[in-house]
Parts: structure tokens; C-alpha cells; sequence
């Protein structure tokens, strides 16, 4: 579980807060979706709950971060990163490019933590099941697609089995098929108790997975709710953040008054199909 | 944690250990070598100089690397890598094009500097291992001399020479004498003085008007070195004064010695006074604050 | 995608634990440079360090090798010494200032019988032992996985480096870029190739310095190892033996044995 209350950060050597008064709440076995416009400070975020804001990098954060009832800056960042698990935005600086293996370089987390090699090797066969890079164990990290990095890039990080992942644009370099695939692997993990909380712009997606989505606007959750009440709201345009393609085509088409102005907005396709099918206003 | 606070002490104490008995290994060798000037030549040849030189100079570079790589931050030890690529494949480039200097240590003085002298002296020493790894085996005995430029690139960085445009290149000048009088034992009792065409020529000149060998390759190092560090050394003050000053003062060591001088003072940032959101609990500092929201159920908002 | 010179092949010398053959490089050179006596460094090159290369398969790699390194620096030692060595005073020959003498072209034996030890030594090490295996039994004997990782990653790096350093030339090249003219213009012009490059370093090494963190690069716990390289009694028999002769070689040349 994550808690964040009032959280406020500033850079070292600024005067200006990128954060301001952030509160969200994960539960366990949760998916909350973030957006947010870019440079609003998701990135920062994520490494405030991954325990390296301030730890490694210094400047002033005010207000309580907890991961599991345990606030994550009183721990020394080895025990941190034990808690959180963080899948950052570039699959390419997430491996660390001393493997000569995928295989290698999936269980380098595991060495550095004194996992014992057994269960080191049942831990990176089904992480890779999983994610499906099976054939891709014995291939240099440095021969790999940016869609393929990726993959190894999450499951890095999914191998060390942490109770909670952040994950930064985790399917930026996807495929919708994919992206859809991290999307099942992320339901699984919350099935068996994992929190996670995801920054991604991919808003269908979200519609589809997340249990809740946030919106990261002028520092902090400017609004918060389920991902259809979420992705229907007007004011989403003056956050800098985009809706649903369906949403964005029944808005016009409400503009143009071809259909009834009060009826609900749709966010998936079989909503659009029902909207268009049933609200049309006959003109 | 209690029972890992010893040890890491204990290895803190280590490491200061072995890098000052690696630094006592290479200054010995370094005077041995040539305040003893071993009888030269009285068997036909070095008697235990040459020994002297390879034990010694390897053995102080492996207890400098060994006693600098834990004390650093994981930010430098990613650093490091990059920076001996950069000097790998700029001397070759160097090489390639026909510069008649070496351009090699570009990325180990820029660690050195951003970094220190502990960063600087490992980025050396792997420099030549790997390039011992990579191009030719030759490189390895003469890691001392690159241990030596990031090193003394450290320490520039740390007395503010890199502080004013003009003085990097006399920090340039006095790293290349230092580091060509390091050297030329090597060249001298390990490689006969025969590192390299050019070289050898100007070492057969010096030799011709009858100096010894030890002499003609300080002397050959001296015509070198100097003008490579000079330029390398102006490369690098140039490539970090165009940097971001966000981007330099990353590193603690830079903030520490204020190695591009005097940052303005900034008053401690003030929070946006917003008035409804989260009660009063604003400003409360996380450190030693373990009072966070205990009820453990999640809150979600409509 | 490494740049070592490692040949993947199949042989007693490729299977040998990469420590063993580490320690065993190390005590050669040693003993080639307590002893001082050249029949011993070439004995030792001719009948120890060739044939482990032969026999492993890499015999026509070292002989090529050798040509390029190795070579050029003994011709440089023998034009050299055997020439320009004032202290010599049995003189074959004379050319205006150089001099042909016995006691030069004799200490450009020594000089190079140790410099070809040293030179081929490292090789058939190289040429035998996989990086990454090497990284990991070291890892296993004590060095820090730290040392690991900046050899590793850098080993990986540098063909990308290479890369991006090409396309940059030529991107300055055709804008005009020229790599003539006197040194000092042509350092210059260095400046725009190695700029980008370091701009590259800062920008991503941060970043994946807190991956690695997030993988636990920095925890106290006992280091694990996935891959498992075998280290037979034998060899760790055998690497004790080789320290023994190599540290008795260097008493025994500090006490002028070989005098």
C-alpha cells in the first residue's frame, strides 16, 4: 500500500516546489493510474515513493510518505528499494548494461540482494513466461528492440517481487498488443496482492485496467475518481491531459448537436457504440 | 542495520588503508626508480629495476583502484564506464586522424574533476586495463600514469582551477610533467624505451648525445605529455563551461569544493499557501516524522 | 557485441577457470621479470605460452596479433638499443653517431624476450578467456561487483561509442568539418566530436544509476551469483603452486641469485 500526505518537494539549490500538497492512496492489489501533463513532475513522484527522493538526491520534502504503514524515507534506500519497485520511463538506462545475457541481466537485482541461485533460476523462468521473452534469455541486452528492452526492463524489475511497483510510462515503447500484454501481467500482480501505481498516457488503457485514475496538475492530485468519471471530465483539457478517443468524438459530435447534450459521455468502444446508437438526436 | 554499522566502518578504515599504502607502493617505486638509479647496464642489463617497476607500479594501481571503488556513489561508478569509453574511442579516433598527441584521458579528467580524485584514479586505472582488453596489453603497465592524471585532475578541480577558463591549461601543464615523469621509468626499464616509432626516434636523439636511457625517455616524455595535457585539459574546461550549471553542480564533490566557484545562496523554497487541502498537516517534515496516516484502509475520492 | 578479443571456441586452455589463467599470466610475467635471463623469457614464450595457444585454437589469431603489436615495438628496441648505446664497448660497426655494439643488441634481447612474454601472455589470455566469465569468477574470488560492473558495462559500451563517434564525424565532415592542417587546429576540431558524446554520459547516467539502485546495486546483503564457473581442486592447486614460484623468483632476485 502506498499513502502520500501533503507531500511537497522542492529540487536542491530551487526555490520553487515541482510538488505541492500531493495526497493519493494506493490499496493493496490496486491500480491507480496517474496523468498529467509532461514536466508536471510524475517522475519526481515516482522516486519520492521509490525512496530515492531525498535519500540519494537531496532537496526539501515536507509532508508523510508511507509504502505498508512504514513512512519510505526512514529506511536506508537498500531497505526502500526492497518495498518499492520502480520501472523507469527509458527501458534502455533501466537495464544495467553489464550483462552479457538477458537472462544475466534479469536476475541482477537477485545477486545484488543475495537471492539463492535456485531461486534465482525459478523466479527468471517465470518472470519470463510471463512476459513472454522466453526466447530472448540467452540474447545480448545489447541486441534487443526498444519494445523487447522494455519487456526485460519491466521484468527486471517484477523478478525482485517487491509488494509495491511504480512504473514510469512502462509501455512507451510497446506495440498496442504489447502494451495490452503489461497491462494482463500488471492484473495479475494485483490479483496476488501487488499495488501498483502506474504514470501513463495511454488513457484507453487505463479505462480498461486501472481501478482508479489520478490527475497530476499544478503539483499536486488536482482530481481523482473512477477512470470513467475521470476521463469524461470537462475540465481535463484545461489539466493538459487527453481522453478517450470516443469520449473526444462524442464531445464534437454533442458540440454539433447531433446528439442528446446530457446523455453520459462514452469511454470504451462498446460504449461508443451504444452512445451513438441510442443518443443520436434524429437531425 | 546496528549490526551492519561496524562493518561498514570497518571497511571505511580499510579502503583509506589501502589506498594510502598504494600511494606509499608507487612514490617508492617512483624514487627507487630513479633517486636509487639501480646500477644501469653493470650486467648488460636493469638488475631488479625492471621488476621494481612492473611489481610496484601494478601492485600500487591495484590497491588504489581496489580501496577508491567502494567509497563512491553509485551515480559515479555509472559514470565511469561512459568516461573511459569516451577516452578509449577519442584516442583512437585521435589516433586515426593523425593527432600527434594522445587525447586518451578526456573522460577520466572530467570524472576527476566533476568527481575527485578517488573517481578520477579509478577511471584511470580501468582505462588501461580495458585497453589492455580491447587494443594492446602495452597499455596496462603504464596504468600508474593515468591513476596519476585523475588523480591530479581531482585535485585541480578541488584547488579551483577549473574555477577561471585560463587556469586549466597551467593545471593541464603541471599534470603532463607530472605524468611524463611517472612514465618514463616505464619506458625506460619495461619497454627499453621502444614505445612507439616516433618515440623511439626522439629517445635515439637523446640517447645519441649520451644520456641515459632513464633521462632520454623523461626527456622524450617531457616533449609529449605536457602538450597533450594542455590541450585535454582545455577540451575538458571548454566542454564543462558549456555544460548546464544544473548539470555540473549534480555532483557533491563539485558542490562540496565549489569547483566552478561560488553558487548564489538560495533562500530556503516557500510552499504555495493553499487553504481546505489536508488540514494543517502542511510543511510537517518527513525526517524522524513517523507519524504518517496509520488507518490503513484506502481513501478513494469520488 | 564485445570489443575483447576473446575467440569463442571449444578447448582444454577456453575451459580452464579464468582465475587460473589470470594467475597464471601474472606469475609468468613476474617470473620473467625477476629472473632477467632471455632464454628463460623465450623458453617460456616458445614452449609454455605458444603452444597453450595452438592448442586452444587461436595460434593463427596471436601469430597475426603479434605481427601488429608486438612487432613494431622490438624493431623500434632493436633499431634503438642496437644503435644508440653509449655505454656499449664492444663495437661491431660504426655509422657517424650510432654505433652497432654487443652490449646493446644484448639488452634489447632482454628488454625484448620480457616485452614478448608480457605482450603474448596477455593475449593467450584474452584470446581464450570469455569477459563476462572472467567478471564473474573474479566476482566469486573477492573483487567487488562494482569493479565488475565498470568493466562489464564498459566492455559493452564502447562498440556504441564507436558507433556514435563515426556518425558524428561524418555529420561534422559534412558540414565542412576538416581534419587538416597544423595539430593545433586539428585538436580543435576534436571538440565538436567528443562534446555530444559527454553531453550523452550526463544525461543518462543518472538515470540508470537509480535503476541500478532500484535493483539493490548498493545493499549490504551477501552477493549471490547466477552463472557458476567450476574451479576444480586442481586448478586451485595448480594457482597456488604458480604464486609460490613466482614470489620465490622475486626473493630470489632481490637476493641477486640471478645475477
Amino acid at each position: 500500500m502506498i499513502e502520500l500526505r501533503d507531500v511537497a518537494y522542492a529540487y536542491p539549490d530551487t526555490d520553487h516546489y515541482v510538488l505541492d500538497g500531493v495526497d493519493l492512496t494506493v490499496a493493496r492489489g490496486e491500480v491507480v493510474g496517474v496523468i498529467g501533463a509532461s514536466g508536471v513532475g510524475k517522475t519526481t513522484l515516482a522516486k519520492i515513493i521509490a525512496g530515492f527522493i531525498p535519500n540519494v538526491e537531496g532537496g526539501t520534502l515536507d509532508g508523510s510518505v508511507a509504502v505498508d504503514d512504514v513512512p519510505i524515507s526512514s529506511l536506508p534506500l537498500a531497505e526502500a528499494v526492497a518495498q518499492v519497485g520502480l520501472v523507469i520511463q527509458n527501458p534502455f538506462n533501466q537495464i544495467s548494461g553489464a550483462k552479457f545475457s538477458v537472462r544475466e541481466e534479469i536476475v541482477f537485482g537477485l545477486e545484488n540482494t543475495g537471492v539463492p541461485r535456485d531461486e534465482m533460476i525459478t523466479r527468471v523462468t517465470d518472470v519470463a513466461a510471463l512476459l513472454r521473452i522466453d526466447h530472448l534469455l540467452d540474447r545480448s541486452p545489447y541486441a534487443l528492440s526498444g519494445g523487447q528492452m522494455q519487456l526485460v526492463a519491466i521484468a527486471s524489475v517484477i523478478v525482485m517481487g517487491t509488494p509495491v511497483l511504480v512504473m514510469d510510462e512502462p509501455t512507451s515503447q510497446l506495440d498496442p498488443g504489447g502494451s495490452r500484454m503489461v497491462f494482463d501481467v500488471i492484473s495479475a500482480l494485483t490479483d496476488a496482492g501487488t499495488s501498483v501505481l502506474i504514470f501513463e498516457h495511454k488513457v484507453e488503457l487505463l479505462r480498461e485496467h486501472a481501478d482508479r485514475i489520478a490527475v497530476l496538475a499544478e503539483g499536486r492530485i488536482i482530481h481523482e475518481g473512477t477512470p470513467r468519471a475521470v476521463l469524461t471530465d470537462d475540465r481535463l483539457e484545461s489539466w493538459s491531459v487527453g481522453s478517450t478517443r470516443y469520449t473526444r468524438a462524442a464531445r464534437a459530435a454533442r458540440g454539433a448537436g447531433i446528439v442528446h447534450p446530457d446523455a453520459a459521455l462514452p469511454v470504451s468502444l462498446s460504449d461508443s457504440t451504444e452512445y451513438f446508437t441510442t443518443q443520436r438526436t434524429g437531425r | 542495520m546496528s549490526t551492519s554499522h561496524t562493518p561498514v566502518e570497518a571497511n571505511k578504515v580499510r579502503n583509506r588503508v589501502l589506498i594510502a599504502i598504494g600511494a606509499v607502493v608507487i612514490i617508492a617505486t617512483y624514487l627507487y626508480l630513479v633517486l636509487g638509479q639501480p646500477s644501469e647496464f653493470a650486467e648488460g642489463d636493469f638488475g631488479q629495476a625492471s621488476l621494481i617497476a612492473i611489481i610496484g607500479y601494478l601492485l600500487g594501481s591495484v590497491l588504489i583502484a581496489v580501496g577508491t571503488i567502494h567509497r563512491l556513489p553509485t551515480t559515479t561508478i555509472a559514470l565511469v564506464p561512459v568516461a573511459i569509453a569516451v577516452n578509449i574511442v577519442v584516442g583512437q579516433l585521435s589516433a586515426s586522424i593523425g593527432l600527434p598527441i594522445y587525447l586518451d584521458s578526456i573522460g577520466t579528467i572530467l570524472v576527476g574533476v566533476l568527481a575527485g580524485p578517488a573517481a578520477g584514479a579509478l577511471t584511470g586505472a580501468l582505462t588501461n586495463v580495458i585497453w589492455g582488453m580491447t587494443i594492446s596489453p602495452i597499455a596496462l603497465p603504464f596504468a600508474v600514469t593515468a591513476v596519476v592524471i585523475g588523480v591530479m585532475a581531482g585535485y585541480a578541480g578541488r584547488l579551483g582551477m577549473f574555477r577561471r577558463f585560463y587556469l586549466a591549461p597551467i593545471a593541464g601543464l603541471i599534470t603532463g610533467i607530472v605524468a611524463a615523469l611517472v612514465s618514463s621509468p616505464i619506458a625506460a626499464f619495461i619497454f627499453g624505451g621502444a614505445t612507439g616509432g616516433g618515440n623511439g626516434a626522439i629517445v635515439a636523439a637523446f640517447r645519441a648525445v649520451g644520456n641515459s636511457l632513464l633521462a632520454s625517455t623523461t626527456f622524450q616524455g617531457l616533449l609529449s605529455d605536457p602538450l597533450d595535457k594542455v590541450i585535454t585539459f582545455t577540451i575538458v574546461v571548454i566542454i564543462l563551461f558549456a555544460l548546464p550549471s544544473r548539470f555540473r553542480s549534480r555532483f557533491p564533490f563539485v558542490r562540496e569544493y565549489n569547483v566552478f566557484g561560488k553558487q548564489s545562496e538560495l533562500a530556503a523554497p516557500t510552499r504555495a499557501t493553499r487553504t481546505g487541502e489536508a488540514g494543517d498537516a502542511a510543511a510537517a517534515s518527513t525526517s524522524g516524522d513517523d507519524s504518517a496516516s496509520t488507518d490503513g484502509t484506502p481513501t478513494p475520492k469520488g | 557485441m564485445t570489443t575483447t578479443l576473446y575467440e569463442d571456441r571449444e578447448s582444454a586452455i577456453h575451459r580452464l577457470n579464468p582465475v587460473t589463467k589470470l594467475v597464471a599470466m601474472l606469475s609468468i610475467i613476474i617470473i620473467v621479470f625477476a629472473v632477467q635471463i632471455w632464454w628463460v623469457a623465450l623458453g617460456i614464450v616458445v614452449f609454455i605460452v605458444v603452444p597453450a595457444a595452438v592448442v586452444s585454437g587461436t595460434g593463427g589469431r596471436l601469430l597475426s596479433l603479434s605481427l601488429k603489436l608486438l612487432l613494431p615495438i622490438l624493431i623500434v628496441l632493436v633499431l634503438l638499443q642496437g644503435l644508440f648505446f653509449p655505454e656499449g664497448t664492444t663495437v661491431l660497426a660504426e655509422f657517424g653517431p650510432a654505433r652497432v655494439t654487443v652490449e646493446g643488441l644484448m639488452f634489447a634481447l632482454g628488454i625484448g624476450s620480457r616485452i614478448a612474454a608480457l605482450v603474448l601472455c596477455s593475449l593467450v589470455l584474452l584470446l581464450t578467456t570469455n569477459p563476462a566469465l572472467l567478471m564473474t569468477s573474479l566476482t566469486e574470488k573477492g573483487m567487488s561487483p562494482k569493479m565488475s560492473y565498470v568493466i562489464s558495462s564498459t566492455l559493452q559500451i564502447i562498440p556504441a561509442f564507436q558507433t556514435r563517434a563515426q556518425s558524428i564525424l561524418l555529420a561534422q565532415q559534412a558540414r565542412g568539418l576538416r581534419l587538416k592542417g597544423n595539430p593545433l587546429r586539428r585538436a580543435g576540431a576534436i571538440l565538436p566530436l567528443v562534446s555530444p558524446l559527454v553531453l550523452g554520459m550526463f544525461t543518462d547516467v543518472e538515470e540508470r544509476s537509480t535503476a541500478m539502485e532500484a535493483r539493490g546495486f548498493s545493499s549490504p546483503a551477501t552477493h549471490t551469483s547466477f552463472v557458476v564457473v567450476p574451479d576444480p581442486v586442481g586448478q586451485k592447486i595448480a594457482r597456488w603452486l604458480l604464486i609460490a614460484v613466482a614470489v620465490a623468483s622475486v626473493v630470489l632476485s632481490l637476493l641477486g641469485v640471478f645475477k
